[in-house]
C-alpha cells in the first residue's frame, strides 16, 4: 500500500515538475517578449515610425449599460474628448432599473426619434430611440429589453452606421488618443479582423480631458494588486500571443472588430458570461472555416482606463463570471484544441488557456490536497517543499516585477519610487496570498446552479475621476 | 535588469539628446546671420553636418533644432538654409539607404519635413525615395509623404507603380489620402494616373479612382466607360457610381436608373449605390424611382432610397404618397429621414 502510495507521490511531482516548468517558461517568455516589443515600439516611435493623425477609419463606438448612472455621463464624456475625428457613440441602455438612460438623454439633450434598426444579429426588443447631433459626433441612446451585455452589444452592432465598431464599458474611460492607436493595426495591415487594446486599473488616477494628470498606484492594497495583475497580462502574455496571431481574448472593455466579419460570424453569444472571449475564439472559427485571411490584434499603446473592484466580495465576483466565461468559451469551442486546421491558436494558445487558466485552480488545489496527504503519510520532505514554495514566489515575483517594470517602455506610465516600493512589498503577498484567494473562487464558479445566469454582475461603482 | 538600467539611462538619454539639439541650435543661428549678410554657408558647417547627421539620434536632435528655429526665423533664410544644405541630404540619402528600415523611414520623414521649396530636390533623393516603396510599412508611407511634398507627379506615379509591382500593402486610405496632400499639380497627376490606370492592380486602381473622384470632375466620359464597361471589378464601377453622385453627368443618368431600378439580390450594391447618387439628379423618373426604391425589400436600398429622396426636398404632401401608405417599413424609413432633416435644420439654425 505504501508503495503504492510512493508511485502516486512520484508521478504527482513528476506532473507538477512539468507543470511549474511550462508555466515558468511561459511567464519568462512573455514578460521578455513584452518588453522587448515595448522597447522596439518606443524606439520606432521615436524614429517617427508611426503614422501621422490625418488617417480616420470610421468607427462606431459601442457602450453597453445597465445601472450605470453613476459612470454613464463621465465615460460620454470622455468618448467626446477624443483626438479623433469620424466615429459616433451608442449607448445601449440594457432594461436598466436605475436612471441610466435618463440621465444620458438630460445630459445631452437628446431627441426621441423613431429609427428603424435592421436586425442583423439577434437581440431583444428596442424600446425606444434617442438622437442628438449638438456634439461634434453623433450620440444614440437606445433603450431596449433586457438581455444582457452580449444582447446589448448586438443591438449596438445593428444600430452601428460604420464598417468597425468599437466596444468598452460604460464605467471605463479612454485615453484621448486611444481610438487613433487601437484603429492604427488596420492601417497598417490587411485583413485585419479584430484589434484589442491595453486595459488599465484607473482607481485613483486622475484624469483630464482624456489625458492622465497624475498617474500613481491606487491607494488601497486590493486594486494595487490588481494593477501587477493586469501588467503581466497586458505588458507582456499579450503582447506574445499577438506575436503568432493567437490572441484568444479581447477585453470587452476594449475591442475593435470589423462589423462585416463578426455579423458573418453571428455576433456576440448571447447565452454566455464571457461574450467578449466566446465572440474572438469564434472569429478565429469562422474565419479559418471559411478560409477567409485574417489576423487578430493587439495594441498594446491603446489605453482604456477601467475600475478595478475595491473590495475583495466584488473581485470574487467579477472573476468567478470571468472563469464561467472562460469554461463557455472553451467547452463551446472544444473541437479547436490541438486541431491543425486551427494552427497555433489550437496548439499553443487554447492548450495555455486550458492548462494554466481553467484547470489551474483545480490542479493547484489538488496539488495543495496531495501535499497535505503526503504530509500525513510522513511522505514530505518539508524543508524542500518550504524552499521549492520559496523558489517559487521568488520567481513569480520577479517576472510580476518584470513585468511592472516594463511601463517604462510606455509612453505615458510613470515610474515613482513609492509605486516601485508598493509594487516590490505587494508583488510577493500577490503570489502567495490573492492567486490563491481566487484560485479557490474560481475553482467553485463552476459548481453551483448560477452558470446560465446572462446577468451583469455588478460591481459597486464609483464616480470616475475625470475633469 | 534590462529594464532597470534602461530606466537609469532613459533620463540620461533625453538629457543627451537636448544637449545636442542646443547645440545644433546654435550652430544654425550662425550659420543663418551668414546668410542674412548675403554669404555662402562654411562648408566647415556642411562637413559637420554630414559627419553627425549619419547617427540616427544626431539626425532627430538636428530636425528638432530646425523646427525650433524655424519657429522665430524668417522664411526666407531658412529656406536659403535649406537649399544649401541640399548637398548634405544627397551624402545621407546615400547613407541611410544602407541602413536598417526602421533609421531610412525616419530619414524620409525628416525628408519630408525639411525639403526646400524654391528648389526641386535632386533627383538622387527622389530615386532614394521611390525606391524605399519597396521597404518596410513605414519607409512607404514616409517616402509617399516625402514625394508628394516634392511635388513631382511624375516621381509619385514611377513609387505607385513600384509599389504595385512589389505587391506591398499600403492601406487604400493610406495611400488616397498621400495623394490628396500632393504639393504639385493635382490636374496633372490625375491625368498621369488615368492614363496608366490600367497597368495598375484592381486594389490600386481603387484608390486612384478615389483620389480623383475626390480631386476632379473631369473624368465623367472615363468613368462612365468604366461603369458601362460588366466585365470591370464591382469596387471599380461602384465608384464610378459615386462619382457620377458628385458630379452631375446627364449621360450618366439612364445608366444610374437602370441600376436603381434592378431589383436582382445580386445586383443590390448597384441599386443602393445608384439610388444615393441619384439623390443630385432632379426629374419625375428620378423621384418615381427612389418612392419605387423605398418599398424595396432590401434595407440598405429603402434606407438610402429615404436619404436620396429628403436630398430632393419634395413637400409633405409628395412625401404623404408614400408615407400615408400600407407599406409600414417604408413609412418608418422616411419619416426617420424627415426627423433627422428637423434635426439637421435645427443644427444649422443654432450654428448659424
Amino acid at each position: 500500500m505504501r508503495e503504492a502510495f510512493q508511485t502516486f507521490f512520484n508521478l504527482v511531482g513528476a506532473f507538477f515538475t512539468v507543470y511549474m516548468m511550462g508555466y515558468a517558461s511561459f511567464l519568462f517568455l512573455s514578460v521578455t517578449v513584452g518588453a522587448s516589443c515595448l522597447y522596439a515600439a518606443k524606439r520606432r516611435n521615436a524614429l517617427k515610425n508611426e503614422l501621422p493623425n490625418q488617417y480616420y477609419v470610421p468607427v462606431s463606438i459601442l457602450v453597453p449599460a445597465h445601472n450605470e448612472s453613476v459612470t454613464i455621463e463621465a465615460t460620454l464624456h470622455s468618448l467626446l474628448a477624443l483626438d479623433y475625428k469620424l466615429y459616433e457613440i451608442i449607448v445601449v441602455d440594457d432594461g436598466s432599473t436605475d436612471d441610466t438612460w435618463q440621465v444620458v438623454q438630460k445630459a445631452f439633450h437628446m431627441v426621441h426619434v423613431n429609427r428603424p434598426i435592421q436586425r442583423k444579429v439577434p437581440c431583444q426588443m428596442i424600446e425606444a430611440v434617442f438622437e442628438t447631433r449638438d456634439y461634434k459626433v453623433p450620440i444614440t441612446l437606445i433603450r431596449k429589453k433586457n438581455g444582457g451585455k452580449a444582447d446589448a452589444l448586438n443591438m449596438g452592432i445593428n444600430a452601428a452606421q460604420y464598417p468597425y465598431f468599437l466596444c468598452m464599458d460604460a464605467d471605463s474611460v479612454l485615453q484621448r488618443d486611444s481610438l487613433e492607436k487601437i484603429v492604427r493595426p488596420v492601417l497598417e495591415q490587411d485583413h485585419i479582423v479584430a484589434v484589442g487594446g491595453a486595459v488599465r486599473p484607473c482607481n485613483d488616477v486622475e484624469i483630464e480631458n482624456g489625458q492622465i494628470l497624475r498617474y500613481h498606484m491606487p491607494r488601497k492594497i486590493l486594486p494595487c494588486m490588481q494593477v501587477l495583475e493586469y501588467d503581466r497580462s497586458f505588458l507582456a502574455a499579450r503582447i506574445l500571443f499577438d506575436q503568432f496571431n493567437g490572441s484568444i481574448i479581447i477585453s470587452g472593455a476594449f475591442g475593435l472588430f470589423k462589423k462585416s466579419v463578426v455579423i458573418g460570424a453571428g455576433g456576440y453569444d448571447t447565452t454566455t458570461m464571457g461574450e467578449d472571449m466566446e465572440l474572438v475564439v469564434k472569429l478565429h472559427v469562422f474565419c479559418r472555416e471559411h478560409n477567409i485571411p485574417y489576423s487578430i490584434r493587439y495594441a498594446s499603446d491603446a489605453i482604456c482606463w477601467t475600475q478595478a473592484p475595491e473590495k475583495l466580495s466584488d473581485l470574487c465576483k467579477q472573476r468567478r463570471r470571468w472563469h464561467i466565461g472562460l469554461y463557455q468559451s472553451m467547452t463551446r469551442h472544444r473541437r479547436i484544441l490541438a486541431n491543425p486546421r486551427y494552427g497555433m491558436v489550437g496548439f499553443i494558445s487554447y492548450f495555455y488557456f486550458l492548462i494554466y487558466e481553467l484547470l489551474s485552480p483545480y490542479i493547484e488545489v489538488f496539488g495543495t490536497v496531495t501535499m497535505a496527504l503526503a504530509l500525513w503519510m510522513d511522505f514530505l520532505n518539508i524543508r524542500f517543499m518550504v524552499l521549492y514554495l520559496g523558489i517559487y514566489v521568488l520567481y513569480s515575483s520577479i517576472l510580476s516585477l518584470t513585468a511592472f517594470f516594463t511601463r517604462i517602455h510606455t509612453i505615458d506610465l510613470t515610474l515613482t519610487f513609492r509605486d516601485v516600493l508598493k509594487a516590490i512589498g505587494l508583488c510577493g503577498v500577490e503570489v502567495f496570498g490573492l492567486r490563491f484567494i481566487l484560485a479557490w473562487v474560481r475553482m467553485n464558479a463552476l459548481l453551483g446552479g448560477k452558470k446560465k445566469q446572462r446577468g451583469w454582475g455588478q460591481i459597486e461603482r464609483k464616480r470616475i475621476n475625470f475633469k | 535588469m534590462f529594464n532597470i538600467f534602461y530606466s537609469l539611462s532613459l533620463k540620461q538619454s533625453d538629457k543627451r539628446l537636448a544637449q545636442i539639439r542646443g547645440r545644433f541650435r546654435r550652430r544654425i543661428s550662425k550659420e543663418l546671420s551668414v546668410l542674412k549678410q548675403g554669404k555662402e554657408i562654411d562648408p566647415k558647417h556642411l562637413q559637420y553636418l554630414r559627419r553627425r547627421l549619419c547617427h540616427s539620434r544626431y539626425l532627430i536632435a538636428f530636425d528638432q533644432a530646425l523646427k525650433e528655429c524655424t519657429e522665430f526665423e524668417e522664411t526666407f533664410v531658412m529656406e536659403e538654409y535649406s537649399r544649401q544644405i541640399q548637398t548634405v541630404f544627397l551624402h545621407l540619402a546615400i547613407i541611410y539607404a544602407g541602413k536598417e528600415d526602421m533609421e531610412a523611414a525616419y530619414f524620409a520623414y525628416f525628408v519630408s519635413q525639411h525639403k526646400s521649396r524654391r528648389i526641386r530636390p535632386v533627383d538622387v533623393i527622389q530615386n532614394m525615395m521611390v525606391e524605399y516603396m519597396k521597404r518596410n510599412f513605414y519607409c512607404r508611407v514616409n517616402a509617399l509623404q516625402a514625394l508628394c511634398q516634392f511635388g513631382s507627379e511624375e516621381n509619385v506615379v514611377k513609387a505607385i507603380s513600384v509599389l504595385d509591382w512589389e505587391g506591398n500593402f499600403l492601406h487604400e486610405k493610406i495611400l488616397t489620402e498621400g495623394l490628396m496632400s500632393f504639393s504639385g499639380s493635382h490636374a496633372r497627376l490625375t491625368s498621369l494616373l488615368w492614363e496608366k490606370l490600367e497597368s495598375f492592380s484592381q486594389k490600386m486602381q481603387l484608390a486612384i479612382l478615389n483620389y480623383i473622384r475626390f480631386k476632379s470632375g473631369d473624368y465623367c466620359q472615363g468613368m462612365l466607360l468604366i461603369l458601362e464597361n460588366s466585365r470591370k471589378d464591382k469596387e471599380l464601377r461602384l465608384c464610378a457610381i459615386r462619382y457620377f453622385g458628385k458630379y452631375f453627368y446627364e449621360p450618366a443618368r439612364s445608366l444610374l436608373l437602370q441600376f436603381a431600378r434592378n431589383r436582382d439580390p445580386l445586383y443590390w450594391e448597384y441599386a443602393a449605390i445608384s439610388i444615393t447618387s441619384l439623390a443630385s439628379y432632379q426629374g419625375e423618373a428620378v423621384i418615381e424611382v427612389l418612392v419605387d426604391a423605398v418599398h424595396s425589400s432590401n434595407w440598405y436600398v429603402r434606407y438610402n432610397a429615404a436619404v436620396s429622396l429628403k436630398a430632393h426636398q419634395l413637400s409633405y404632401t409628395e412625401l404623404a404618397q408614400v408615407t400615408g401608405g400600407h407599406d409600414r417599413y417604408a413609412r418608418e424609413m422616411l419619416m426617420y429621414q424627415l426627423e433627422r432633416k428637423r434635426m439637421e435644420q435645427k443644427e444649422w439654425g443654432a450654428v448659424s
